[in-house]
């Protein structure tokens, strides 16, 4: 890809306690600006490639970077990373850690330093821009599981840093939810932060990312646009990954002539305009 | 406990600033507990009913069913009070003996019991009025604003969110469990409630590690920074507050010694 690498990995190998080998030699390089989507079963290693990303654990083998610059793990450097760098964990639950959501907000930036004006402007734009303002006066533990996972995004648009980085967005949301998150995450694209997701929905992924890494028992086994990946098929075998169904019925239609050529469609509204107007012969 | 949580978020005075209620429950508990008089436990136990009923607007049949729940344990404290162990039993009320002694009830014990329980309910009264209208949140940060010290008020926060999830986890383990006839018989009960309990353990510290690496990951150094809720102290309820306080102290004055099991009778 043509622009600079934000986040880079070399020979990034790690295993938890009980063994568990998480990640084996993985060497990535994630293009600044854009936005990008990490697909594979559970288990692949996304979170815990995430966590690298974050400083939260250290490498066994193999270096992280950030920007150019190896990640060090001192105190000052570790800081200086998670200001730029922020992960919205899969599980809210796990994240809230206030009963009041607009001190949850509140926590990033104040631990940034910020004074407390820019503190009250950054979490509510965080809040409107998640559209949470109604909920800021409930306590956390009324809030419904969507509800706690926007808090939880909020949480990390406060800090406003230069990578976003979402474990499964949209787990657990219903469609509407679904669809409003992803739209706040391309709007925050928009602004120039790099935004990283990971997702099981291939659909997703392909009507989304401008970019794919497929992960599958701890390595990087594919990346590419989406427009290529998913015509790699022995890839999505070996992922076992299945097909976007948008990519599926364009092909089909395809064949039978009944669209015109080109790239095939990123969305629906894309493929309905791509289907000819005369009556197929 | 879940919904008088809940009442402390939605009730008409969750938006007075706390350090008012605070203040407003904690004088007139001890003006409660000073006095001790029936007469002015019993204006107590009514004006914060009525506070609570009125002001903040909570269903009086959940005030009234939650003021019941400590009389059961207190009726059965006050009774030792109201009974006594005496040889000569002119004097009782009513007794019986025990051997050559006689248990009964004389009308002095009986008036110190009930005036012990309405002093005990006018108390709870208080501290109910407290908790249905001040959500623990606002409770904490004026704690934090009395310099009480930092890791007290942080235990005290995680403490009160973690009950919530560590509820919601065990009522998820719970149903799980049931749907799959995990209580069937008294058996499979006690089964499932150990491992119920021991799973929710292990669930509680997966929680805390993780939550450990959530904060870390948003640059936590050790302190819970958080934006204190911007309250304002209202002068109007200040004045209502003195007002009241003013107005309980000055009829506690003039009615003690009313209904006051010692002075036999009205007056002072
Ligand atoms: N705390 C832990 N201790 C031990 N092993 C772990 C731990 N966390 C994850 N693992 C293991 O590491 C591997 C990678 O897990 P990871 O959570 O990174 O996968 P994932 O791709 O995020 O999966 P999912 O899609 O289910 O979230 C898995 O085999 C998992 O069992
Ligand atoms: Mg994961």
């Amino acid at each position: 890809m043509k622009s600079k690498p934000i986040l880079e990995t070399r020979g990034l190998g790690f295993s938890y306690v009980d063994g568990t080998q998480a990640l084996v030699d993985v060497d990535l390089s994630i293009p600044a600006g854009k936005k990008i989507a990490f697909l594979g079963p559970n288990g692949a290693g996304k979170t815990t490639l995430f966590l690298h990303f974050n400083g939260l654990i250290r490498p066994d083998r193999g270096k992280v970077y950030f920007a150019g610059q190896e990640v060090r793990y001192d105190h000052a450097s570790l800081l200086e990373l998670r200001k730029k760098v922020g992960v919205v964990f899969q599980d809210p639950e796990t994240q809230l850690f206030s009963a009041s959501v607009r001190q949850e907000i509140s926590f990033g930036p104040l631990n940034l330093g910020l004074p407390r004006e820019a503190v009250l402007q950054r979490v509510h734009k965080a809040m409107q821009d998640t559209g949470i303002l109604e909920l800021q006066d409930r306590p956390t533990h009324f809030l419904s599981y969507g509800q706690k996972k926007r808090v939880a995004i909020a949480d990390i648009l406060a800090m406003q840093p230069e990578v976003l980085i979402c474990d499964e967005p949209t787990a657990w949301l219903d469609v509407k939810h679904a669809v409003q998150i992803m739209d706040l995450l391309t709007e925050i694209n928009g602004e120039g932060v790099t935004v990283i997701i990971s997702t099981h929905d291939v659909d997703l992924a392909y009507s989304w990312a401008d970019y794919i890494f497929i992960m599958k028992s701890g390595r990087v086994i594919g990346e590419a646009t989406p427009e290529c990946i998913f015509y790699n098929r022995r890839l999505l075998e070996e992922a076992e990954l299945q097909r976007p169904w948008l990519l599926d019925l364009y092909e089909e239609l395809q064949r039978k002539g009944w669209v015109s050529a080109g790239l095939p469609p990123k969305n629906i509204r894309d493929f309905l305009r791509s289907i000819k107007d005369k009556e197929p012969a | 406990m879940l919904k008088i949580d809940q009442y402390a978020y939605i009730n008409r005075l969750a938006h007075v600033h706390p350090l008012e209620k605070m203040v407003l429950a904690l004088v007139t508990m001890i003006i409660c507990l000073v006095f001790s008089s029936p007469a002015t436990s019993l204006i107590v136990i009514l004006s914060m009913a009525g506070m609570v009923i009125w002001l903040a607007r909570i269903p009086a049949s959940f005030f009234l069913k939650l003021m019941l729940a400590p009389v059961a344990f207190l009726l059965l404290s006050v009774l030792t009070v109201a009974f006594v162990w005496v040889k000569d039993p002119a004097g009782l009320l009513w007794g019986f003996n025990v051997g050559c002694y006689t248990v009964g009830v004389t009308s002095r014990g009986l008036i110190t019991a009930g005036a012990l329980l309405l002093k005990s309910l006018g108390a709870v009264a208080c501290l109910y009025f407290l908790s249905l209208t001040t959500p623990m949140v606002d409770i904490l940060s004026v704690l934090k604003a009395l310099r009480m010290p930092p890791l007290f008020i942080e235990l005290m926060s995680l403490v009160y969110r973690f009950i919530f999830v560590l509820l919601d986890t065990a009522d998820k383990i719970y149903t799980s469990q049931a749907s799959r006839w995990g209580y069937a018989t008294l058996k499979t009960s006690y089964s499932s409630l150990g491992q119920l309990v021991s799973n929710l353990f292990t669930k509680a510290s997966r929680n805390y590690q993780m939550l450990y690496t959530t904060l870390t990951s948003r640059c936590y150094t050790g302190e819970l920074n958080v934006l204190e809720s911007s309250h304002v102290i209202s002068r109007r309820n200040i004045l209502l507050i003195i007002l009241f306080e003013a107005a309980l102290l000055l009829a506690s004055i003039h009615l003690a010694g009313f209904l006051t099991p010692f002075a036999g009778g009205a007056g002072s």
